[in-house]
C-alpha cells in the first residue's frame, strides 16, 4: 500500500499544530488509517488531538488514528537498528546518548533522523495517511534540506543508502504534500512567499499548498455612522477584514480557515477546523 | 546610568511594535532612548522613518530617539572573529559545516543580539536602552544564551570525544577507547567525524572570549526591567506564563504584562439596540464573546502572577508614524511605571 504523507509547516503562532490535527481528523472521518507525528518533542499536537502526553510509540486516538511525537534519542536508536541495521543498540545505551549529542551537532545528522523517522512511516505503508506537524517555516528548509545535505557531505558510510528513498518519497508529487499556515498578515505573509520561493527553487518536495488561519468574515452589512459599540464593532471589523483581504491577495490561498471567536479548547479548535476541511474536499 | 528595558513575549503578538512605542513615549519624556529591533516589518520600519541599519542612527524627526537593527544573520561570524585569532576565524567561517551549525543554534542569534545590546548600555551615550527579543522561546532565550553559547562552543561534543580534559588532536581518534566511535565510523564513514572534530577544536578557542563576555552580559541583563507582551490567545499566553515559571536566574521579574489588541469591556454584555441590521448585531455578540475571553485571561494572569497588567487596545490599523506609536501607549490602560 502506498501512503501519502502531509508535512504542515508555518510561522510560529499562526496555528500550524491546530491545521495539523485537522487534517488528521478530516482523514479519519473520511475512514483513513491516520498517523499524526509531532516532529517537535513537546511540540502542540498532542493537545488539538485531545492527547496531550504523546509518546514515540504511536498510541491510538479513537478509531483510525494513531499520534506519536520524536523522541530523539528513541528515533535515533531506531534509526540505526532499523534503517542502517546495526543491532543490539540497547546494550550501548550510553554510547546512543552520547551518539545523540554529536548528532545534535553535526549539520544534518539530526534532521535526518527526525524527518527519516517521519518518511519511515509513510515508507512502511500500513497508514493511508501521515499527517506530521513539522518544523516552523525558519527552520522547516533544513529538514527537507537534510538528505540532500547528508550526501554532499559524507563521501561513505551506511547513512548513504538511507537519504535516497527519502528524498524520493519527498520529491514524489502524488505521495507527499507541503501546506504552509499562514495568518493573513504582513510577516507571516512575507515569510510564506519566502518558504514558497525557496521551495520551488530547491525543488525537494513533491506539491504545496497554502492554508490562511484565523480569516474573518465579511461583515455583511454597511458601517453604520453612529457611536456605540454596534459601530464600533463593525468599524473594526471592517478594518480588520479589509486588511486581511490585501495579505490574502498576495498569496495562492487554497482554502481559508475561520476565526473562531471566543474560548475554545484546544480539542474543539482542531474539530472545528477539520469541519471546514472536510466541506471543502 | 543607562537603563535597560527588555521586551519579551512570543512571535506574532505585536512585541516589536511595543517596543518601538514604548521607546517614542520614552524619547518624547526627555529620555535620550535608543531602540534595538529584531525584525520589523515594513510598516513599522517605515513608522520608524529610516531604513534600520546595524548602527545606531539618530531618528531625523524625532529629537532624543536613536534606531538599530539586531542582526541575526551576521551574528555568528561577528561572534567567532569577535572572540578568536584572525587566522582561526576564517577558517572557521570558511568551513563548511560553519553554516548548518550555527544555523542549527538558535542561542546564537540571542546572544548576538544581547552582545549588541550590553554593547550599546557600555557605551552610556543613552539614558535608556529598549530591547525588542528575537522570539525564540518567548524571549527566555534571550537570557540563557550566553550560557548555551559558552556551553557550545566549550565543546560539550568534544569533551565526549575526548573525556574531560582536553588533549591535542591525535588523541582524538582513538577508536579502541571509544565503542561510539566505531559506531559513528559505520554509520557516517571516519572521515566526516574528524572533520566535524576538528571544526570543534577551532570554535573551542573562542570559549574564554565568549565565557567572559557572557559573565558581563548576564549581569547587565539581571539589572534589566523586563515586560512580557502577549494576546489573550492559547499560545502565547502559554509562553507569557513560562516566562513566570522557568524565569531564568539573569533575569528580573517583568514589571508588566502587555495585552496587546484588546477589545473594549464595554462590548462584553452589549445588546445591540432594538431594530439594529441583524449582520451587524451579530458582529457586535461575536466580537463581544472575544471581548470576554480577553478579559478573562488578563485577570487570571494577573491574579495568579500579581503583576501589572497592561491592555492596549486593538487598533483598527497598525501604526504607521511615530504619533500612531506613541498613541497606542497613551490609549494603554494601567501602565506601570517603567523607567
Amino acid at each position: 500500500m502506498s501512503s501519502r504523507l502531509v508535512l504542515v509547516s508555518g510561522k510560529g503562532g499562526v496555528g500550524k499544530s491546530a491545521v495539523a490535527a485537522a487534517y488528521a481528523l478530516a482523514a479519519r472521518r473520511r475512514g483513513e488509517r491516520v498517523l499524526a507525528i509531532d516532529m517537535l518533542d513537546g511540540g502542540g499536537l498532542g493537545a488539538h488531538l485531545g492527547e496531550p502526553d504523546l509518546a514515540f510509540q504511536p498510541r491510538p486516538i479513537g478509531e483510525g488514528l494513531e499520534a506519536s511525537t520524536i523522541d530523539r534519542a528513541e528515533a535515533l536508536i531506531e534509526y540505526l537498528r532499523v534503517q542502517v541495521g546495526i543491532p543490539a543498540l540497547a546494550t550501548i545505551g550510553p554510547a546512543a546518548r552520547a551518539f545523540d549529542t554529536l548528532a545534535s551537532t553535526a549539520p544534518a545528522i539530526r534532521e535526518v533522523v527526525t524527518i527519516g523517522k517521519v518518511l519511515w512511516e509513510v515508507k512502511r505503508g500500513v497508514w493511508d495517511l501521515v499527517v506530521a506537524d513539522a518544523a516552523p517555516t525558519g527552520q522547516i528548509g533544513s529538514y527537507l534540506r537534510a538528505a540532500r545535505t547528508v550526501r554532499e557531505l559524507v563521501a561513505s558510510g551506511r547513512i548513504l543508502d538511507q537519504v535516497e528513498w527519502m528524498e524520493q518519497i519527498l520529491s514524489d508529487p502524488d505521495r507527499t504534500r507541503l501546506v504552509l499556515v499562514t495568518l493573513p498578515e504582513e510577516l507571516p505573509v512575507v515569510e510564506t512567499e519566502e518558504t514558497i520561493a525557496w521551495v520551488e527553487a530547491e525543488q525537494l518536495v513533491g506539491s504545496l499548498s497554502v492554508v490562511a488561519n484565523r480569516v474573518l468574515p465579511p461583515l455583511d452589512a454597511e458601517v453604520p455612522g453612529r457611536d456605540g459599540p454596534v459601530a464600533e464593532a463593525a468599524a473594526l471589523h471592517q478594518s480588520l477584514w479589509e486588511e486581511q483581504q490585501q495579505w490574502l491577495g498576495h498569496l495562492p490561498v487554497e482554502l481559508a480557515l475561520p476565526y473562531l471567536f471566543g474560548t475554545h479548547t484546544p480539542a474543539e479548535v482542531a474539530e472545528r477546523l477539520a469541519d471546514v476541511l472536510e466541506e471543502s474536499s | 546610568m543607562t537603563r535597560a528595558l527588555v521586551v519579551t513575549g512570543a512571535g506574532g503578538v505585536g512585541k516589536t511594535t511595543i517596543s518601538a512605542a514604548l521607546a517614542v513615549t520614552a524619547a518624547r519624556s526627555g529620555l535620550r532612548t535608543l531602540v534595538l529591533t529584531v525584525d520589523p516589518a515594513q510598516r513599522l520600519s517605515t513608522a520608524l522613518g529610516i531604513a534600520i541599519g546595524n548602527e545606531p542612527e539618530p531618528h531625523p524627526e524625532e529629537e532624543g530617539l536613536w534606531v538599530a537593527m539586531l542582526d541575526a544573520t551576521a551574528s555568528w561570524q561577528e561572534v567567532v572573529r569577535r572572540h578568536t585569532d584572525p587566522e582561526v576565524a576564517e577558517r572557521l567561517i570558511g568551513n563548511e559545516f560553519f553554516e548548518a551549525a550555527t544555523s542549527h543554534f538558535p542561542a546564537s542569534q540571542s546572544f548576538a543580539a544581547a552582545e549588541q545590546a550590553a554593547t550599546y548600555i557600555d557605551a552610556r551615550a543613552w539614558d535608556l536602552v529598549v530591547i525588542d527579543t528575537p522570539p525564540a522561546a518567548g524571549g527566555i532565550d534571550f537570557f540563557t544564551a550566553p550560557a548555551k553559547m559558552a556551553d557550545l562552543v566549550g565543546g560539550r561534543l568534544l569533551r565526549w570525544l575526548t573525556g574531560a580534559r582536553l588533549p591535542g588532536r591525535r588523541f582524538l581518534f582513538d577508536r579502541t577507547a571509544k565503542p561510539v566511535l566505531r559506531l559513528a565510523d559505520q554509520v557516517l564513514g571516519s572521515n566526516l567525524l574528524e572533520r566535524i572534530a576538528e571544526f570543534f577544536m577551532d570554535l573551542r578557542t573562542t570559549y574564554d572570549g565568549v565565557a567572559k563576555r557572557g559573565r558581563q552580559i548576564e549581569r547587565h541583563m539581571k539589572r534589566a526591567t523586563t515586560v512580557v507582551v502577549t494576546t489573550s490567545d492559547p499560545a502565547p499566553m502559554r509562553e507569557a506564563v513560562r516566562f513566570f515559571h522557568a524565569l531564568p536566574e539573569v533575569a528580573s521579574r517583568p514589571a508588566a504584562v502587555f495585552f496587546n489588541r484588546s477589545l473594549p469591556e464595554s462590548w462584553i454584555d452589549a445588546k445591540p439596540p432594538r431594530g439594529t441590521d441583524a449582520a451587524l448585531a451579530t458582529n457586535l455578540i461575536r466580537w463581544g464573546v472575544e471581548a470576554q475571553k480577553q478579559r478573562s485571561a488578563r485577570r487570571e494572569l494577573g491574579e495568579r502572577y500579581r503583576v501589572a497588567i497592561v491592555t492596549v487596545p486593538w487598533q483598527r490599523r497598525p501604526p504607521t508614524d511615530l504619533d500612531s506609536l506613541a498613541e497606542l501607549i497613551e490609549s494603554a490602560d494601567g501602565l506601570p511605571r517603567l523607567w
